[in-house]
């Protein structure tokens, strides 16, 4: 199954900081609708390219093209903008600030109160348990309320395409399994979603397709279910 | 501790036109044209520079010698003084001139006096500052015990009985000023009440002003040597909190801000180093500058500046040659020598020149001369 | 009892202009990372402009208008043309890029204004003094206290109501994920730099009506002292950098009135002994936040 026109179109990526090549030359395609992970062992390149495909990182490109739109030279804010974002690597949600104040901000784009009321509506409607919180300060959540709250700051810019960077990390597996069954969720909803994550499991169950990054290479690409079946990745690139 | 360190990398270079090369007097002026001494070299520099001016119309020194001046700002830095003074002396100067302040000026003068070249400082007022570097090193302006002297001779005169001072170690001037005046209070018979400090450039004198508020009994009289930013600071706290006491200051407060304060310095008396009386020389000079530049001149360090160039045009004269001891020993023995703000001596003191200074009370916003002339000089506490 | 209650307000007058000097500092640094020692040029240029336009004789409210907005007006313009050319780079060409600011401007003001101080002639009636009971209480320095409470209850609604407020809170905590909100990082920045302008265009107001002259170097101490509140308070946070303002005048103010007078020229140096053993018990300030990991 090949979408003539994927949704973000990658091809030569590479991300270096200072002498040090990070991600070296990707080739990368998400189709829209599709769930895409991105696999491998860390300091692989995952959250690199990540990061560098929202302008966060430093980044070159033969190709970078989002919608059909050349991106490489636009700023973060207006990539959001366009309609990719991010959930960060570490949730890195501002702990001085209520889970409101997360809401109002991460809806900015948004012009008008109207749309914006509406998000809100629909965030508190996915997470219920952030209506319980909206006044309490980020910092106090539990680290699931923090990953959640994270997931739906980036929401609220109505992305197109959600960057998922490791939901997973530092959580007890039953709240691990409710974010995955929420991400399922929202692609049955039509959003777009790039993966990574270290839970090569999981992350499999979940995806349509996965490429596996090693040392800032892609090594192997295919289904998920073909990954899935093959040892041989586990074994040798994902130690899992 | 200075606030002025400035990063700026120029070095002026001002070199004057002037012929006959072989005959030049050179100065070396390394003072400051940038940083917190500035304020006091520059308007120095440019009566010297518009006495040097004349000289040279006339043909140069008795009509031999033009002036060449070789500027080279020190940044109001005491460390980059005493570079400049050793580049100046490499040039081949014969003359120094250095900062408005003793501690720079001392850095210079052990570069100048161990080249055997004489130094003068446009207007540091420190007495001990020819004693601290040599015989090659002189003063340009009232010493600070010469002030005091003149300061409380006045305070005793108007029945002051018991004084308070208030000093900062910060620098010299305003350290030592007040403290000669207590000397010289006490030994006409005033009472010293205490010694109140603060520090410069903070302006906030709130915690001081409150204990003197709370003084019993009140001194009759308040000394300071505090200038700009403190000294307005100072006055409009302390009467801001309700003291009245009358207030002696300086010549570092004889500026544009001091008279822009209104009823809040009203009735204070300091001490400064000329005042331009009707038909004066002063006045003459005063009319002569603002015919040229257009300004008036809103300093006296201005005509303190002329002055110097009437000095050293003096002390050239007399010594008839350009090599420096002879100049050295000219300036040494020069009496009289009439300047636009008063006659100026140099022989028999120990490089601090005796010369006049005024007391000034401001009224209405306007200054009032007090008094004008040199104190006894067994009335003039030891530097 | 009497003399403690007015050193207090005294303690009250003097740390709330190193407050509004500190937050100035503050808002910028927990944003970009930058100390700019620029902002003493800040206050100074307030100075000149209130000297100007009292000297053009403009009316002393349109000449306090004009005297704060010069500084937000600079402030922006230094961000745009000096520091955002630098952002991102390390802490010292940060600091080296203000340093040079600094300098220029410094030079500037003596070269195209003036070495020597120009009056700045506040209305007579700003020398009057309040008396509450025993206390003595200048006008000026009530208007200092009142504008500094003024000054931080409105920062404390901006920030807490607005937008743009609560964007600058978040980018002092984490700048890069603010800038995945689809928030424009330039506004961003240039709001922390038009707010520390408008603080120092009060401070430098407040700081001239004291010593009725403005001068090249005015502004280098008062940052300096900034600074050491900003660092008691905690580098980057806004309510201790206010603490830290509201401390360092308490030391001060008291140290000034209670010190033995054979110890009162060492009272800065017992001062920042003071600060420095609060440095020792709390090493990252008195209200340091949580250190974020950032890009």
């Amino acid at each position: 199954m090949t979408s003539p026109a994927p949704l973000l179109d990658v091809s030569g990526l590479t991300v270096s900081y200072g002498a040090v090549e990070a991600v070296r030359g990707i080739d990368l395609t998400v189709a829209k609708g599709e769930i895409v992970t991105l696999l491998g062992a860390n300091g692989a390149g995952k959250s690199s390219t990540l990061n560098a495909l929202v302008g966060l990182a430093p980044r070159r490109a033969r190709r970078l093209a989002f919608s059909g739109q050349d991106i490489a030279h636009l700023p973060t804010e207006m990539i959001v903008r366009g309609g990719m974002t991010l959930v960060p690597e570490g949730r890195r949600i501002f702990p001085t600030l209520t889970v409101a104040e997360h809401l109002l901000l991460g809806g900015a784009k948004h012009a008008g109160r109207g749309p914006l009321a509406e998000t809100r509506a629909e965030m508190l409607a996915l997470f219920p348990i952030l209506n319980e919180r909206l006044d309490q300060k980020a910092g106090s959540l539990s680290g699931g309320e923090q990953q959640m709250l994270s997931i739906a700051r980036a929401l609220m810019s109505s992305p197109d395409i959600l960057l998922l960077d490791e939901p997973s990390l530092g959580l007890a597996p039953q709240i691990v399994d409710r974010i995955f069954a929420l991400v399922s969720d929202l692609r049955s909803r039509g959003l777009t979603i790039l993966l990574v994550e270290q839970n090569v499991a999981l992350a499999l169950e979940i995806a349509d397709r996965g490429y596996v990054l090693v040392n800032g290479r892609i090594e192997i690409s295919g289904s998920a279910a073909d990954l899935m079946a093959s040892a041989e990745i586990r074994d040798a690139y994902l130690g899992a | 501790m200075r606030p002025g360190m400035t990063l700026s990398l120029t070095v002026l270079a001002l070199g004057l036109a002037a012929p006959a090369p072989a005959e030049d007097l050179k100065i070396g002026l390394a003072t400051a044209q940038t940083g917190a001494l500035a304020p006091y070299d520059q308007p120095s520099l440019a009566g010297f520079q518009m006495r040097v001016d004349e000289i040279n119309a006339a043909g140069g020194i008795a009509g031999k010698y033009p002036i060449k001046l070789i500027a080279k700002d020190t940044r109001s830095d005491a460390a980059q003084t005493a570079l400049v003074a050793q580049e100046l002396v490499d040039e081949g100067v014969q003359i120094v001139i250095t900062p408005c302040d003793a501690d720079p000026s001392i850095a210079a003068g052990m570069v100048t006096q161990a080249a055997g070249i004489p130094a003068f400082s446009f207007c540091a007022t420190t007495p001990t500052l020819p004693l601290a570097v040599g015989d090659y090193m002189f003063g340009n302006y009232p010493a600070d015990n010469v002030q005091a002297a003149m300061l409380a001779e006045y305070a005793i005169g108007q029945g002051y009985k018991t004084a308070y001072i208030l000093t900062s170690p910060d620098t010299a001037y305003t350290l030592k000023l007040p403290k000669y005046f207590g000397e010289a209070f006490t030994a006409k018979g005033g009472t010293l009440l205490g010694e109140g400090t603060y520090a410069m450039g903070q302006q906030d004198f709130s915690a001081e002003v409150t204990k003197i508020a709370a003084m019993n009994p009140k001194p009759d009289v308040i000394m300071t040597a505090a200038y700009e930013p403190d000294f307005p600071a100072l006055m409009r706290q302390l009467r801001g909190a309700g003291v009245t006491t009358p207030v002696l200051g300086s010549d570092g407060i004889d500026s544009p801000t001091t008279f822009a304060m209104g009823g809040l310095v009203e009735g204070v008396v300091f001490s400064t180093a000329g005042f331009a009386t009707e038909g004066s020389p002063l006045a003459a000079f005063n009319a002569k500058y603002k015919a040229k530049t257009g300004e008036e001149p809103n300093t006296v360090y201005i005509a303190n500046g002329y002055d110097l160039g009437t000095v050293i045009d003096a002390a050239v004269t007399k010594a008839g040659s350009l090599d420096p001891k002879a100049i050295r020993d000219a300036i040494a023995s020069l009496t009289d020598v009439q300047g636009v703000t008063g006659a100026i001596s140099y022989a028999g003191t120990k490089g601090m020149p005796l010369r006049s200074v005024a007391l000034v009370r401001i009224t209405g916003g306007k200054r009032e001369l007090v008094k004008q002339g040199v104190p006894a000089p067994a009335d003039v506490p030891a530097p | 009892m009497d003399i403690f209650l007015q050193q207090l307000l005294n303690a009250l007058s003097l740390g709330g202009t190193y407050a509004l000097l500190a937050l100035g500092l503050a808002v910028v640094f927990s944003i970009i990372g930058l100390i700019n020692f620029a902002h003493g040029e800040l206050m100074t240029t307030a100075g000149y402009v209130m000297a100007f336009a009292l000297a053009a004789a403009l009316p002393f409210p349109l000449a306090i208008i004009l005297a704060v907005a010069a500084p937000v007006l600079l402030a922006v313009v230094m961000e745009r043309v000096a520091f955002r050319p630098v952002r991102g780079a390390s802490g010292t060409t940060l600091l080296l890029t203000s340093f040079a600011v600094s300098a220029i401007l410094r030079v500037l003001f003596q070269n195209f204004i003036s070495a020597r101080p120009v009056p700045v002639p506040m209305p007579a009636a700003l020398s009057g003094v309040i008396n509450i009971g025993p206390l003595h209480l200048g006008i000026i320095q009530s208007i200092s206290i009142a504008t500094t409470a003024l000054m931080l209850a409105g920062l404390t609604l901006f920030l807490n109501r607005t937008v743009a407020g609560r964007a600058m809170r978040a980018a002092a905590e984490d700048f890069a994920i603010v800038r995945l909100m689809g928030l424009r990082a330039n506004g961003v920045v240039a709001t922390a730099f038009a707010i520390s302008g408008l603080l120092a265009g009060v401070a430098g107001l407040l700081w001239v009506a004291q010593r009725g002259s403005v001068d090249p170097l005015m502004g280098f101490l008062p940052v300096l002292k900034a600074f050491i509140a900003a660092i008691i308070g905690g580098l980057g946070s806004l309510t201790g950098a206010v603490a830290g303002g509201f401390l360092l005048g308490f030391i001060e103010v008291m140290l000034q009135a209670w010190l033995p007078e054979a110890w009162l020229p060492y009272r800065d140096a017992v001062a920042i002994m003071l600060v420095i053993a609060v440095l020792l018990f709390r090493p990252q300030g008195l209200l340091a936040r949580k250190t974020v990991l950032k890009l």
